[in-house]
This record gives C-alpha cells, structure tokens and sequence, in this order.
C-alpha cells in the first residue's frame, strides 16, 4: 500500500515538475528569442550608426571652398562629395535604401538595405534598416524640406539622422493576441538618433 | 531508492534550468556590451576631438607654436589620453594630428585620429573691397562723397570735410589731417576706421588672368573691341563681339558655353560697352577704355542677379572722352587698375558730362579725378570738367567667393582651417 502511494506521490510530483519545465523552456526559449533578436539588432545598428556618422561628418573633406559638397538630399537618401581615401580625389558618396522586397526571405516585412555608393563602383549594402530618414537645416537652423531644390543645396549645414532597425526574425504571436494593424511577430526594434550632425568642413 | 532518484531529478532540473538562465544572461550582457562599446567608441571619438580642440587653442593663441602636446585624463569616467602635434606640409599648408587612445572594456584601447588642414595664407579677392588705391596721389574725400562697402588705402588718405563712410575704412598710413574730428577732417565714419595696418598690395603681374586666358578662354594680340549683347530674356545667355581692331574679325563668344571659363585678354587696347547677362572678365595688358555704358541685364541692386563683370587693366580703366558718354556714364563691375588708374579721358578739356555711376569695386594703383572743381562764393564746389562721381558697393563682393572669374586676388596670412577629417569604423553588411 505504501509503495503503491509512493508511486503515486512521485508521479503527481513529477507530472507538476515535468509542466514546469515545458513552460520554463517555452519562457526560455521566447526570452532567448528576444535578447538574441535584442543583442542583434544592437550590433547592426551600432555598427551602421558608427559609419553613417563618421562618415557624414566628413562631408566636403578635399572639395575646394567655393564648390557645394551635397549634390542631392532627399528624406532617405544623400549625395555628398568627399575625398574618402584622401588620395586627393574628390568622390561623389550616396547612401540610400532599397526596396524591402531585397530582404523578403526575412520574416520582417519592413526591413531593407542600406545602401552606400562610391563614385561609379558597386554599390555596397552597408546595413538593413526598417527606417532611415535625414532631415536638413541651414546654419540658421531654418528646416529645408526634402528633396532640397539644386539652388538651395549650398545651404545645407546640419543633418538629423534617424534610424531604426529591426530583428530579422522573431517569434510569432499567438494570433488570438493580435489586434487589428499589430504585427504578429514580436520583432526587437532599436532605435537612434543624431540630432544634429555637421560636417566641420561645411563650417568654412 | 525513490529518495536518491528524487534528489538526482531535482539537481537535473536545478542544472538544466542554472544553464539557461545562464544563457540568458549572456544575451542580456551582450545586448547592453553593444550600447557599451558604441559608447567607449564615441568617448574614444571625443577624446580625439578635445585633442584637436586643444590643439586649435593653442595655435590661435600662439601662432609660432610648432611642436606636440599630450594630455592624459585620469578620471574613471574617461580613463584615455590624446597626443596632438602640428605637422608642416609644406606649400604653406599644415596638419593638426590628435589621436586619442581610450581603454575600452572588451576591445582593448580604442584609438581614433582627427586630423585638421590649414592653410597658412588665404587669397582674398580684390572684390572684398569697394575701394581700394595703392597710393592717392593728391585727391581727397569731401563732403557729399559716401563711400558703400569697405575701404582701404595702401598710403595716406586725404580727407577734406565730411565724407561718409558706410563701412570700415583702413589704410597702411593715416589720415590727412590725421585727426578724426579735428580741422577738415570731419570725415563720417558708420562702421569705424583703422590707421597703419598692413599693406593690401597690388600683384606684380597678371600672369594668373592670362594663364587663364589659354587655357579655355580667349587671348587677342591686337587691339580689341567688346561688345557686351544680353541675348535674349534667358538668364546666362549672353553673348561677347570682340572685334579685332586690326584685320576687322569678328569673333563671337558665347558666355553659357561650357568650354569658355568666362576670361578674354587682350595684349593691346581693350574697349568694352554693352550688356552683361552672365559672369566674365575683360582684361588688358594695356589699358581698358569704357566707351558707353556697361550694365548688368539684371541688376542686382533690385533684385536677384548672377551677372558679374571684371575689368582688369595692366595700366588704366579710362572713360572714354566721347558722345556717348558725355551725359553720364554707368559701369556695372569690378575694376583693377594695376598699376594705374580709372580716369576719365582728357579730363581738363572735358565738359560737364554729368555723373559716373558705378556699381561693384575700384582697385586702382594711383587714384585719379574724374571730375574737376572749383570753389565759388562760400566754397561749395561746383563740377567744371568731367563727372560727378557716385561709386556704389555691389554688396554680393562681400562673400569672398563672388567674384568674377579669375579676378585677382591677394594673399592675407592666416590660420584658416582648410578641411577636417575624423576617423571612423566601415563594415560590410555583405
């Protein structure tokens, strides 16, 4: 009789452990899912975020005075001159995105190259962003709506640089949880912001 | 037996459940050490600027100062150094090099460079000046004169009454009489004045203007003679006679073309009248003659113009002694006398021929009267011969990047930052 208890005992004891692991797992594996997608979407857009800056902050490097350095500047994408390899050759730089349907074998819906092109050369994806928008202000700070006509180029002194980057992959949601407009994936998403950005070389 | 099992279930459970929270955790680091490694490259980043910023106040404050200077930061916050040293690059250009070195948490010492370009002499134009004379000879300013735009003599300027001067004015050697405010020197002076300050001096040549002149503009041995055609209502359309004076031809320049770089040199004579629609500079080895009025198609004093003239003249600009110009005349330019002067032509046995209206600078190297005076009854002075004069700032001449092509320049010393270059991390997405 007692064994037979015993066997009983063990078994509701270890039917409620054995519960719990499956949901700590189902936790774990969710919470790994998010940090992962965290940790991830960290790297990428500290990475992109260093060189977006850095290299906007060498506008107009080797271009002589009287010459405009941004040839073209639209809310997602800018054309700027610069002597990138300093060998005294003024480069023409452009960053822009492409179109979400490049990075369509991800399950995020929004997210796309970032793209960077020198002088004639193949165009380099230096990023995947889900929102890269620039905004420009003249050293007054007066805002310059884009795209910023030819004529009023030269007045470009400031960017403001916003981007967003979202984690390729992410775990579903349970559907009876999502509503009307959400996404049904828990997608990590960070963010960053450069208020002001100015070239020194504008400066002169 | 069921007990030791238990306790073997347990410690399974404690192990498995230990390694995914362990796991876990490392995520959770790793996604804060990314916001922490961007925020040790930023510091290092900062650290090179301060350097550089240190670097750009010791230099204004000393410009003869030419070695290194290091600074180590010993603050937990920050705990980094920056070396910065100035470099001769020789062509009268110099390099300001700050490298920091930060000791970052994961990656080991972060270093970044700014490096800042100077250029130890900057060429200004002429053009910064709405006047300009290397000697004044005998003329003085008087009553009724006002002068638009900045002034400068490389000698003594004479001052006779109350003239007016908008903007600074400044010469190489002092007033005469040599007090403001005392005697006849009741001159006004809105935007201040400055007694014996360096020469503005003159080129020894125009060499750079004929350099240009064969290399994508035009250059005539003989005697030429411009006329200036506005083309038609389109903005940049016009159109340059030059006529030689010699065999007759006619050559027809048209100022939009790609190829022409906006500069015609003439080794003789050079007379100009017309219409301006676009930028250009007429010079001559010789002497440049204004035989009618010079204007602009769209003039700039009412409204938005790119039209730009230069009148250069190895020896005078003179206005010329002819019908045309005996009821008034009007240049819109920029006009370089180098080693003379803008006069009018026979000055002495000129009638009364009304005003000379200018619109742009005069440089000149001796100035000269257009007009002649005499003192009647309570001393007004009365025009006898020549032009009244009324010489206006073309206030665009301000930007040292307006001016026309090629116009000559002068060489100030200076500390001016030409580029500046930070470093920073690429990487491929690819």
């Amino acid at each position: 009789m007692s064994a037979f208890l015993d066997i009983i005992a063990s078994l509701l004891f270890g039917g409620a452990l054995f519960g719990i692991v499956l949901t700590a797992n189902d936790i774990a594996t969710e919470t790994q899912t998010v940090y992962s997608g965290d940790m991830l979407v960290q790297q990428m857009l500290t990475t992109t975020a260093q060189l977006v800056e850095g290299e906007f902050r060498n506008i107009g490097f080797g271009v002589p005075e009287r010459e405009k350095t941004i040839m073209m500047a639209d809310s997602s994408a800018v054309s700027f001159l610069c002597d990138v390899d300093r060998n005294g050759t003024i480069d023409t730089v452009k960053y822009s995105i492409g179109p979400t349907s490049e990075l369509a074998a991800t399950d995020n819906d929004l997210d796309r190259f970032l793209k960077r092109g020198i002088n004639a050369e193949p165009v380099m994806n230096v990023g995947a962003v889900t929102v890269f928008r620039l905004r420009y202000f003249t050293r007054s700070g007066e805002f310059l709506s884009a795209p910023i006509s030819a004529d009023r180029l030269q007045e470009v002194y400031m960017v403001e640089v916003t981007m967003e980057v979202q984690s390729p992959t992410a775990p579903a949601r349970d559907p009876a949880m999502v509503r009307e407009g959400e996404r049904d994936r828990l997608f990590s998403t960070s963010l960053w912001q450069q208020t002001r950005l100015a070239s020194q070389n504008t400066r002169r | 037996m069921v007990g030791r099992a238990n306790i073997i279930m347990v410690l399974g459970f404690a192990i498995v459940l230990a390694y995914v929270t362990m796991n876990l955790n490392r995520y959770s680091t790793s996604a804060v050490g990314n916001m922490s490694s961007y925020y040790e490259a930023t510091a290092a980043h900062s650290l090179a600027l301060a350097g550089a910023n240190a670097g750009l106040a010791k230099i204004y404050q000393d410009t003869t100062w030419d070695g290194s200077m290091s600074e180590t930061l010993d603050d937990p916050v920050m705990p980094g150094s920056f070396s910065t040293e100035l470099i001769d690059l020789g062509g009268f250009r110099k390099m300001l090099r700050s490298v920091s070195s930060y000791s970052s948490s994961a990656a080991g010492v972060l270093h970044d460079t700014i490096d800042v370009y100077f250029n130890t002499r900057r060429k200004n134009s002429y053009t910064l000046y709405a006047w300009l004379t290397n000697n004044t000879g005998n003329v003085f300013w008087s009553d009724g004169d006002t002068v638009w735009g900045r002034a400068h003599s490389n000698g003594n300027v004479h001052i006779s009454g109350s003239p007016v001067f908008m903007d600074k004015v400044t010469t190489s050697k002092r007033f005469d009489p040599p007090f403001v405010g005392k005697g006849t020197n009741q001159a006004i002076f809105k935007n201040g004045y400055e007694t014996g300050i360096a020469s503005v001096e003159l080129p020894s040549d125009l060499s750079e203007l004929v350099a240009a002149s064969t290399s994508g503009g035009r250059r005539y041995t003989d005697d030429i003679d411009v006329t200036l055609l506005p083309g038609t209502l389109v903005n940049n359309d016009g159109i340059a006679l030059v006529q030689d004076l010699s065999t007759g031809a006619i050559d027809t320049i048209s100022l939009s073309g790609g190829s022409f770089n906006g500069v015609i040199v003439g080794n003789g004579k050079v007379s100009v009248a017309g219409v301006l629609d676009g930028s250009l500079s007429i010079a001559s080895l010789q002497s440049v003659s204004v035989k009618n009025d010079i204007t602009y198609e769209r003039n700039p004093r009412y409204g938005t113009s790119d039209d730009l003239l230069g009148l250069i003249a190895e020896t005078d600009i003179v206005i010329a002694d002819n019908a045309a110009n005996r009821s008034n005349c009007e240049v819109q330019g920029c006009l370089f006398a180098r080693t003379g002067s803008l006069k009018a032509e026979n000055l002495s046995s000129l009638p009364v021929c009304g005003t000379l209206n200018t619109f742009g600078s005069i440089i000149q190297n001796t100035e000269q009267e257009v007009g002649l005076y005499t003192a009647k009854g309570s001393g007004k002075p009365t025009l006898t011969n020549g032009f009244a004069k009324d010489f206006r700032y073309d206030l665009r001449l301000a930007d040292n990047n307006v001016r026309p092509p090629y116009f000559p320049g002068y060489y100030v010393k200076a500390y001016a930052i030409s580029n500046w270059w930070e470093s920073y991390r690429i990487s491929s997405y690819d």
